[in-house]
């Protein structure tokens, strides 16, 4: 039983890196342009469909000469968004900015299934062919697919782990401290933070904001490009990946405190956590739902500083 | 003739869709982005209702009880969010509906969705054929205008209005905002249950993915197109979004081009929010401001 944990565990923790990825480019164009970018989630899923789409005929690169190519697409499709569409907006309201991007979400989420149609895909890796799912829990720890070969993934104090999600937390880990660096080490980093705290004094303090405004879309786009890649990895594809991760990487900030990048990885963290741990008592079906109920408790219970109805 | 009908019945049902959205977003402030959440309880508790041999009556009336009631729930942790705060937790929200829809199988088959719902009967007078259904519809379409246009200039609605242009401002003046917001929030969603029972009596059918973010997008442009804030402006909006995509369904399309259609219509309508945000935000029709009103 202990090793059934420690498995649960192991899954959350998982999810809990890639929804970090998500919730970290979320609350940091929050913090810069002050605004929720509900388009976010597709960026994540264009991340995920730009490899996909490098990978497969007729391109069929590897993964290792695709990664980076799909990042960069990725990073073009938020730098465009801002160009034509934020960045005219720049002035309006919130709740302009907030209709706008639901309307960028939901063109991106349909041109995606335009292209790929709505099935759910997965990269043809070799390392893990076909999906995985939640039943594994269930039934043992081996991986089983739908190509109905049965894959066994490491073993290692009895939780089975494949090189996929190694790789997951490898790069989630990685991503996080070169975060660190980039926000703590560079000019350009302490120029989002700057911004992010009080954007007018960091005009009068003579901080560039168009070009840091653009490197915040950079960095939030490659974030959110990285985990739609590793989600779609460790699960699948769909052109609804998107709008659900939004919801989450969402409940994330909020569990954080909205605007701050750490507060973002603990919220990441502790719902990829509670998601997996809340498969023995509620349906798989609802696992999606556990982020909102999280939030819905949070707001019940604890009034921080987002909860203001000051501006 | 028939499709004219059609198209006239699918107006007035999304007509009161949005005119209970707009209740919220156009004069409170609101940005409810889960509003296909109480739709889908309309349609879902009424169908299960008749479904189960109790009156139309009954079911109308526990419809939009439940629709109201689930607005006052969801909206007591929820609007103690700020605007744009409570736009994603409402999202959620519309998800999660969607998701009980479909597990929930014991009680309304989960994916399979409920068929055979029958047609009301309303004051033992049947509304069973397009015109009947028309007729009903169309009074409560104007029922609900009135409704929503009486509490608009009320006392109550001006409030909402102060509400909405500076919440401090409203605050100062001894107005209690969260409670006004929750009861705009709680009237939207009655409405939206009455549209909801409305379309799923008019379908006869109805399954977890009617209830999905395309609705959200289809009303909120509805109300956003037409012009926020004003009495006139989700009807214009409703009769020229309806009229345009039913119409595309009734395109002959070869089939291996059809399954392109329905992205590529979404696709515009994301498109058509952007544009009306871009150069456009006030709709087609704009909100007259009261003379003396900020802004």
């Amino acid at each position: 039983m202990s090793s059934f944990l420690l498995q649960t565990i192991l899954n959350g923790i998982l999810a809990g890196c890639i929804y970090s990825l998500f919730a970290m480019g979320l609350t940091l164009i929050y913090g810069v342009l002050n605004f929720v970018n509900f388009a976010h989630g597709e960026l994540i899923m264009w991340g995920a469909y730009f490899l996909y789409f490098l990978m497969e005929k007729p391109l069929s690169l590897p993964l290792s000469f695709a990664l980076l190519p799909a990042l960069f697409l990725t990073v073009l499709i938020g730098l465009g968004s801002d160009r034509l569409i934020f960045k005219p907006l720049r002035k309006a309201n919130r709740l302009t900015l907030l209709i706008t991007s639901l309307g960028l979400s939901f063109l991106l989420r349909n041109g995606a299934q335009l292209f790929w149609g709505a099935e759910i895909r997965t990269y043809g890796l070799e390392i893990k062919k076909g999906m995985r799912f939640l039943g594994e829990l269930f039934w043992g720890a081996e991986i089983r697919t739908y190509g109905l070969e049965i894959k066994k993934g490491m073993r290692f104090l009895g939780v089975s782990i494949t090189s996929n999600q190694v790789a997951i937390i490898v790069v989630s880990v990685l991503c996080i401290f070169l975060l660190y660096l980039f926000f703590y080490k560079s000019r350009m980093g302490k120029s989002m933070r700057a911004i992010s705290d009080d954007l007018e004094l960091a005009r009068v303090m003579g901080i560039p904001s168009d070009r840091t405004i653009q490197w915040t879309w950079v960095i939030a786009s490659s974030l959110a490009g990285l985990g739609g890649i590793l989600l779609a990895l460790d699960t699948n594809l769909h052109p609804g990946m998107g709008l659900i991760n939004l919801v989450k990487a969402f409940a994330a900030t909020l569990l954080g405190g909205v605007g701050n990048l750490w507060g973002a990885l603990f919220g990441g963290m502790v719902i990829g956590l509670a998601e997996n741990i809340s498969i023995w008592i509620l349906s798989p079906g609802y696992k999606d739902a556990i982020a909102f109920g999280i939030m819905v408790v949070m707001l019940l219970f604890r009034s921080s500083a987002v909860f203001s109805s000051k501006e | 003739m028939d499709l004219f009908l059609h198209l006239s019945v699918m107006s007035l049902i999304y007509i009161i869709f949005a005119l209970s959205l707009n209740l919220e977003i156009g004069y409170t402030g609101l940005f409810n982005f889960g509003h296909v959440a109480f739709f889908g309880i309309g349609a879902y508790t009424s169908a299960l209702l008749t479904l189960h041999h109790f009156p139309f009556e009954i079911s109308l009336l526990v419809a939009l009880f439940l629709s109201g009631i689930s607005g006052f729930l969801l909206s007591l942790p929820s609007l103690r969010l700020r605007g744009d705060f409570f736009g994603i937790a409402t999202l959620g929200f519309g998800e999660i509906i969607r998701m009980v829809f479909q597990n929930e199988v014991w009680l309304t088959k989960g994916p399979m969705g409920l068929p055979g719902i029958p047609k009301p009967k309303l004051l033992s007078v049947r509304f069973a054929t397009l015109p009947q259904y028309l007729l009903l519809t169309l009074g409560f379409a104007i029922l609900t205008f009135l409704i929503l246009r009486g509490i608009i200039r009320s006392p109550f609605g001006r409030v909402l209005k102060g509400i909405r242009e500076d919440e401090i401002a409203a605050e100062a003046l001894g107005k209690n905002v969260y409670r006004f917001r929750i009861k705009s929030f709680v009237v939207g969603s009655i409405f939206a249950g009455l549209a909801g029972v409305l379309w799923g009596h008019y379908t006869t059918f109805i399954s977890p993915n009617d209830f999905t973010i395309i609705e959200t997008v289809l009303v909120l442009l509805i109300v956003v197109l037409g012009g926020k804030g004003t009495e006139w402006g989700p009807i214009l909006g409703a009769i020229l979004l309806i009229f345009f995509q039913e119409s595309l369904r009734f395109l002959r399309l070869p089939p291996e081009y059809s399954r392109y259609l329905a992205p590529l219509q979404q696709m515009i309508f994301g498109a058509l929010l952007i544009l009306m945000m871009l150069f456009r935000p006030e709709g087609l029709i704009k909100e007259r401001r009261e003379h003396g009103c900020l802004s």
